[in-house]
């Protein structure tokens, strides 16, 4: 059999279930939807860093899941998040992207959040300090003690990433959430404080799980000429993959040879803390972050899913606090030769995904979507999607092979498991 | 002042706008073969979000041209770019040895391959807004680039791309 007709193209593929997945999962309306209410509204999300609100009275705004959210930091230097909405009338009450509550705005006084439209105000603690002819308009039936902001679960952690959850029943940390996924960066990243020098997104009409899992799977090498030159020899082929709790991955660590790309150099003079000179580690944490450490810049992608094929992308790249002005240069040069908006590679894989999702848009017909390969679970295996996948399964109670039917958990651990001949070479 | 160097005025929005159409025409040798051996070239701006200033890209003349020559080995938005510049302002130094300009530019992406051809190609998007902040060097030999920076007030950038701006 060459090239295929409907049939045989429709049909399963050759390869055991939980090893493809079927389109659909990357276009339906209903998912999408699902997607949002049944994981990202439970889901630790690490919003944004704590060096984007360094002084007390700082702000950042974001959305998750559609729900405007906003992180402040105190008086008292603790940083919050509270739902952006105003309990009065359910105005955002801040819209610009950051800022600070120490100056007043045309509506309101110094250090209060006030909501523009009738001036009601709020503490960085979200309490309600001031309404607006309260008793004129309230006497004695409402009072600001009834009218707090949602204050939403928010910790730093890992190298001062602010992590929200809108889910109050959470009912673990983000240390419990990341289940050991971060614990191969957290020395170099712990270790002293960390500063953001990059922001860029990238709005991409493709399904965010593609993103994902183009940050999961590296046997796009061959989209890569960068990775190719730099990367392939014995030591990256042994990269493994592996699996945590709750659908996190991690792909470990080998030497880059930046010096086989032409105008590349070493990175070993800027390595993070306890990063032996030049390696590489990568961590996909569930349901769609990233976070990339390559010798002397880390980055960390944010997807936030706005339609079946939509997806915003937020890509931060981090540099230690205590850079010198040449340092910082260096780092943020690094940093965008492969990473930047102009860089080698996050255009390449920007491209990939975009003609993706050109072929799974909401209409089209429902294709296997292969990752079936098994190299003892190393850098070119596909374990790492298929574990994510296990995971939404899960959460979604739907196979991801045939999403209109029951997530099979057993059916699924059976797949996994690696075939009898490669276990044997492992 | 501008009587004075009137013609050195007329020479620099010459060489600017010669360069915008080598870097139209993707004339990356032509285009670096305007700039000084000291050239710096930057993408800059700042990010409401962080605070902060930031670069997008950055090098000098020599990892401008190797990165120039490596574009065929990339997979790339081959969608044409093409930039509509107009210089607003020149200033020459009293010696007449160095000079700076401020361009203001939009640059427009016609779709080609970056999406699916078969709907999007032919059609113009506007890409980026931005300023050139430009300074030169003037000999003999006439005038040279010798640091650009390009300052982009669009920063959602989406697939980006890996030709300089
Ligand atoms: S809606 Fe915010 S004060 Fe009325
Ligand atoms: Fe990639």
């Amino acid at each position: 059999m060459s090239a295929r007709n409907h049939e045989q193209w429709t049909s399963p593929p050759k390869l055991a279930e939980g090893e493809w997945v079927d389109s659909r999962i990357y276009s339906d309306q209903t998912i999408f939807e699902e997607e949002n209410e049944k994981i990202f509204k439970h889901a630790w999300i690490p919003v944004c860093h704590e060096s984007e609100l360094k002084d007390a009275y700082d702000f950042r705004t974001m959305t998750i899941a559609n729900e405007p959210v906003i992180v402040v930091r105190g008086k008292d230097m603790q940083v919050r998040a509270f739902l952006n909405v105003c309990p009065h009338r359910g105005n955002m009450i801040e819209r610009r992207p950051s800022g600070s509550f120490k100056e007043g705005t045309p509506s309101g006084t110094p250090k209060r959040m006030t909501c523009m439209f009738h001036a009601w105000q709020f503490d960085m603690k979200g309490k309600c300090v001031y309404i607006s002819r309260q008793e004129e308009g309230y006497q004695d039936r409402l009072c600001t003690a009834d009218v707090g902001l949602r204050e939403l679960k928010c910790e730093v952690y890992f190298g001062g990433f602010v992590w929200v959850c809108l889910d109050d029943d959470i009912g673990m940390t983000v240390e419990d959430w990341a289940a050991g996924a971060l614990d191969c960066l957290a020395p170099s990243l712990n270790e002293e404080p960390l500063e953001v020098f990059h922001y860029h997104k990238a709005i991409i009409p493709c399904n965010f799980k593609l993103w994902h899992d183009t940050n999961c799977e590296f046997y796009h090498d061959f989209l890569h000429y960068h990775n190719r030159i730099t990367g392939f020899n014995d030591a990256y082929f042994a990269r493994k993959n592996s699996g945590f709790k709750n659908g996190h991955i991690n792909v470990g660590s080998f030497e880059v040879q930046y010096d086989n790309y032409e105008g590349f150099h070493s990175r070993e003079e800027l390595s993070f803390p306890h990063l032996p000179p030049n390696h590489w580690y990568m961590i996909d944490m569930f349901p769609g972050v990233n976070f990339n450490l390559r010798g002397s810049a880390l980055r960390c992608d944010l997807m936030t899913p706005l339609g079946p094929d939509k997806v915003m992308i937020e890509f931060r790249g981090l540099g230690l606090a205590s850079d010198t002005p040449a340092e910082r240069q260096t780092r943020i040069d690094h940093h965008n030769s492969i990473w930047g908006p102009f860089g080698r590679n996050l255009h390449e894989d920007l491209l990939a995904v975009t003609a993706q999702g050109s072929c799974m848009h909401p209409s089209a017909e429902k294709r296997n979507i292969l990752q079936g390969r098994h190299e003892n679970e190393t850098i070119h295996d596909e374990n790492g999607m298929r574990h994510y996948y296990h995971e939404w399964g899960r959460w979604l109670n739907r196979s991801p092979s045939n999403p209109d039917e029951e997530f099979d958990e057993a059916l699924i651990a059976a797949a996994s498991a690696k075939p009898a001949e490669v276990q044997a070479n492992a | 002042m501008a009587e004075k160097h009137a013609s050195t005025i007329e020479q620099i929005k010459d060489v600017i706008y010669k360069s915008c159409l080598y870097q139209d025409d993707l004339e990356w040798n032509s285009w670096l073969d305007m700039c000084s051996d000291d050239y710096h070239y930057a993408i800059r701006a700042f990010s409401p979000e962080i605070r902060a200033d930031m670069e997008y890209m950055g090098g000098g003349l020599e990892y401008m041209k190797s990165l120039t020559q490596m574009l065929p080995k990339h997979n790339t938005d081959n969608s044409p770019l093409k930039r509509h510049c107009t210089v607003y302002k020149v200033e020459v130094a009293d010696d007449g040895k160095s000079a700076s300009a401020t361009s203001s530019f939009v640059v427009y992406q016609t779709m080609l391959d970056g999406i699916n051809s078969h709907v999007d190609a032919g059609e113009s998007r506007l890409f980026l807004v931005g300023r050139y902040n430009d300074k030169f060097e003037i000999s003999n030999e006439g005038v040279k680039f010798s640091d650009r920076e390009v300052r982009l007030d669009t920063r959602r950038l989406d697939k980006g791309s890996h030709w300089p701006i």
